[in-house]
């Protein structure tokens, strides 16, 4: 069903120059070839800028006749991604498709939409408005959710606030501590039992 | 798949063109449009050739058909263009199949349209070396492994197979199929489908272009009854949307419901919504049987018509719909037929506010009841006269030619007073719909209205029960009945007259209703409701005795009952009295005197 060694040779392709494509791929859980996860930088110039996007990556059995299921991971202020999910409305990830397209032309054209936004076809109507109505306003929350994301320190912060969130602490506060101890845990549930 | 839309099409220019001729364009607003050969020679103006316009608004085409009409179409591009048959076949598909579209945008424009379209003027070889990648699963192939469009991009036969199959089994789009290199957007035709398509994708295929040829055209459709495969052209700006398939479903061919003259499509769809919202509360509607108003025993309704008699030893005679008594159904007590007649209970006394609204609620239920109850109820009993209809077809009307010594050729008024209340019941049907719609506070029209279906409804029911019930006796005797001729008679004279009735009521309806001004003119209304029989003012010396005297002879007693009621009885109720043609006798609404009764 899946062409296996395909998905190999795109592994190998994807990450041949991570440094200066910005994107990169690799197995999710190190076995599991239909389940991989992808990064890609923020472009420069753009609130995305500075920030590291994980985008999960599921390919179908029919794949690379289908395309491939990607979601972003890292929470992301953009009119054609959901603020609330990571899901994607972009062209050449539903008929738009090519089995001549690559997971790595996939991710290249996620950071282009980055640069790019299309607010007149979106996924996210809030973002969408937002952006429409008040551009000053989006741009200065897509970089705060940049900011609070998508930096190195705060990748997999969510996990990190839903985990002392749900050992009876406030989210508000979580967020703050874990902001002021630059991510570590540890030391932001000390502050947090001692405060 | 989200749409069936071109993919690599969507963000050219000329899609935005395309939605000019996707059919959201409004009936009859073409012109110019001359890809089909129809001559129009009726004259717009004369009333007269409506039926016969009927007849020629549409066409019915079968599969057969179909594929021999889309073989030319594609033929005669072709050899218009000078391009191959699978280019022409491309170039339909994209211009939803008008060939004076693709005609006028290829000598408009040629260049433009191969670009759109995906049609190069030259084919591209292959890359010329031993070994080339495949680009899709970037193995490397010797070049006779490789298969290319007329592009030249190689990709090997496996990948080519999982392209053409993924996009084959992803819907009608594969019609539209592209090459896989995301750069180049030049068709993937029939010739490669051919070639690299598993026999059943191969028949799918096929099976979507014949589709193509049908839903994307803008004057054909499918006919929508289940398992049918006649398709229907339709020629704009005809008078009627009504069409009536091979398969006998007749349907509408602007809204694809079954045919629903005279009422508009925007009511059908409120109405069919509204029974969807309701349904729950009017199953019981439904059930075929009912408690008979005077002894309790449950009735089953397994005729067509409303006169229903209790099984003895009760042999009551009441209306399935009102569940009040048959003999009050028509002028016999003085008013006339008004089972059709919504009437909200009259409310007498101070009420609170909550009891108030109760009352409404419970009003308006039982108002739509009403509505909903008769329009179901026609509806089973169409379908009942239909399953008459055929079993007389196909085998009483032998039997009554054998027992009653008349050839067959003779027999045909029962075959025509079938037809007939099949389509009535339809008719009637649907003007249950468009009284509900039709506003409480437009007193005149409603009465009006209301007036013509009691009229049509009850010469509806009297052709029905002769047809259904009179015809039994001629059907079951020994040897021929010398009353043969005068049921013929009856039959075929109820046939006309009820005829008569739902003409004057689609007429109406289809003209909402206008020949009614606010003030509700009676003079008007008569004009409509008969325009082709006098009126009779002269009061009722239609011969009550004569008439009684002859009920003992028609075995039916409601019916000249109900006949001669009017007359006699019902001075107020003059509208719809008419004079015998022969006698000028006043005769009551079925002017049938001396058809009837007066020879
Ligand atoms: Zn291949
Ligand atoms: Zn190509
Ligand atoms: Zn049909
Ligand atoms: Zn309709
Ligand atoms: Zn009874
Ligand atoms: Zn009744």
């Amino acid at each position: 069903m899946l062409d296996t060694s395909r998905v190999q040779k795109e592994l190998a392709e994807g990450n041949r120059d991570t440094e200066t494509s910005g994107v990169s791929i690799a197995l999710h859980d190190g076995a599991d070839l239909t389940h991989l996860s992808g990064t890609i930088t923020g472009p420069v110039g753009t609130p995305y800028e500075g920030g590291v996007f994980v985008i999960d990556i599921r390919l179908p059995s029919g794949y690379p006749f289908e395309p491939p299921k990607m979601q972003f991971v890292t929470r992301v202020w953009h009119p054609n991604i959901s603020s609330q999910n990571g899901a994607i409305c972009l062209d050449i990830l539903k008929d738009q498709w090519s089995p001549a397209l690559t997971l790595k032309t996939a991710l290249l054209s996620l950071q282009a939409l980055l640069s790019a936004p299309a607010p007149d076809d979106p996924q996210d109507a809030v973002v969408a408005q937002q952006y429409l109505r008040d551009y000053q306003k989006f741009v200065g929350t897509a970089r705060h959710w940049t900011e609070t994301f998508a930096k190195s320190a705060s990748v997999g912060m969510d996990e990190k606030v839903k985990k002392l969130v749900e050992m009876g602490f406030p989210e508000d506060a979580v967020r703050a501590v874990l902001e002021a101890t630059k991510g570590d845990e540890n030391m932001a549930l000390e502050k947090l039992c001692s405060g | 798949m989200d749409s069936e839309d071109d993919m690599h099409d969507a963000h050219d220019v000329e899609s935005l063109d395309d939605d000019f001729y996707s059919g959201d364009t409004p009936m009859g607003s073409e012109d110019g449009d001359a890809e089909y050969d129809f001559v129009d020679n009726e004259s717009e103006d004369s009333e007269d050739v409506t039926s016969h316009r009927q007849q020629q608004s549409y066409t019915i085409l079968s599969v057969s058909d179909i594929r021999q009409r889309q073989e030319e179409d594609i033929h005669r591009v072709s050899t218009v263009l000078s391009i191959s048959r699978v280019a022409a076949c491309v170039l339909l598909r994209h211009y939803k199949w008008s060939v004076s579209r693709v005609h006028d945008e290829w000598f408009a424009d040629e260049e433009n349209v191969r670009k759109v379209v995906g049609l190069l003027e030259k084919p591209v070889e292959m890359p010329n070396a031993r070994e080339l990648p495949c680009g899709i699963c970037f193995e490397s192939y010797s070049s006779n492994e490789m298969t290319a469009a007329a592009c030249g991009h190689p990709f090997c036969s496996a990948c080519w197979r999982g392209y053409v199959g993924t996009a084959i089994s992803d819907g009608p789009g594969c019609l539209m199929l592209r090459c896989p290199d995301p750069s180049c957007g030049v068709a993937v035709g029939e010739d490669m489908i051919r070639m690299l398509a598993s026999d059943e994708d191969k028949q799918k295929y096929s099976r979507y272009l014949l589709r193509s040829y049908i839903e994307d055209n803008r004057k054909t459709k499918w006919c929508p009854a289940p398992g049918c495969e006649f398709a229907v052209e339709f020629v704009m700006g005809s008078s009627s949307y009504d069409v009536t398939c091979n398969c006998s479903y007749s349907f509408c061919w602007n809204c694809t419901e079954e045919a629903h003259r005279p009422v508009d499509c925007a009511t059908v769809a409120k109405w069919i919504l509204k029974n969807c919202a309701e349904s729950e509360n009017m199953n019981w509607i439904l059930a075929n049987s009912k408690p008979c108003p005077k002894c309790k025993r449950p009735i089953e309704k397994n005729q067509g018509c409303m006169h229903i008699t209790c099984t003895p030893p009760c042999k009551f005679e009441f209306c399935w719909l009102c569940l009040g008594a048959w003999s009050e159904h028509g002028e016999r007590t003085g008013g006339f037929y008004a089972c059709n007649r919504y009437e909200a209970a009259k409310q007498e006394g101070a009420y609170d506010e909550s009891e108030r609204r109760r009352e409404m609620a419970k009003n308006s239920l039982e108002r739509y009841t009403h509505y909903y109850e008769r329009w179901a109820t026609n509806q089973s009993s169409r379908q009942k006269a239909l399953a008459d209809l055929h079993s007389m077809q196909n085998e009483k009307l032998e039997k009554l030619s054998d027992r009653q010594s008349q050839p067959e050729s003779q027999l045909k008024f029962i075959i025509e007073a079938w037809l007939q209340i099949v389509e009535c019941r339809r008719v009637l049907k649907w003007t249950y719909a468009y009284g509900y719609y039709l506003l409480e506070n437009e007193y005149a029209k409603r009465q009006f209205f209301e007036y013509l279906q009691g009229e049509a409804e009850a010469g509806l029911e009297r052709l029905h029960q002769c047809a259904e019930k009179e015809l039994q006796v001629y059907l079951e005797a020994e040897a021929p009945t010398k009353d043969f001729n005068y049921f013929r008679t009856k039959l075929a004279g109820l046939t006309s007259v009820t005829r008569n009735y739902f003409e004057n009521l689609v007429r109406a309806l289809e003209t909402g209703l206008r020949d009614v001004g606010p003030s509700g003119n009676q003079a008007n209304a008569n004009k409509n409701t008969s325009p082709k029989s006098l009126l009779g003012g002269k009061g009722g010396k239609s011969g009550k005795a004569k008439v009684i005297g002859t009920s003992s002879r028609s075995g039916d007693e409601a019916w000249t009952m109900a006949t001669i009621g009017l007359a006699s009885t019902a001075p107020t109720r003059t509208r719809g009295r008419q004079t015998c043609a022969r006698c000028a006798n006043s005769t009551g609404r079925f002017g049938l005197c001396c058809l009837l009764l007066c020879d």
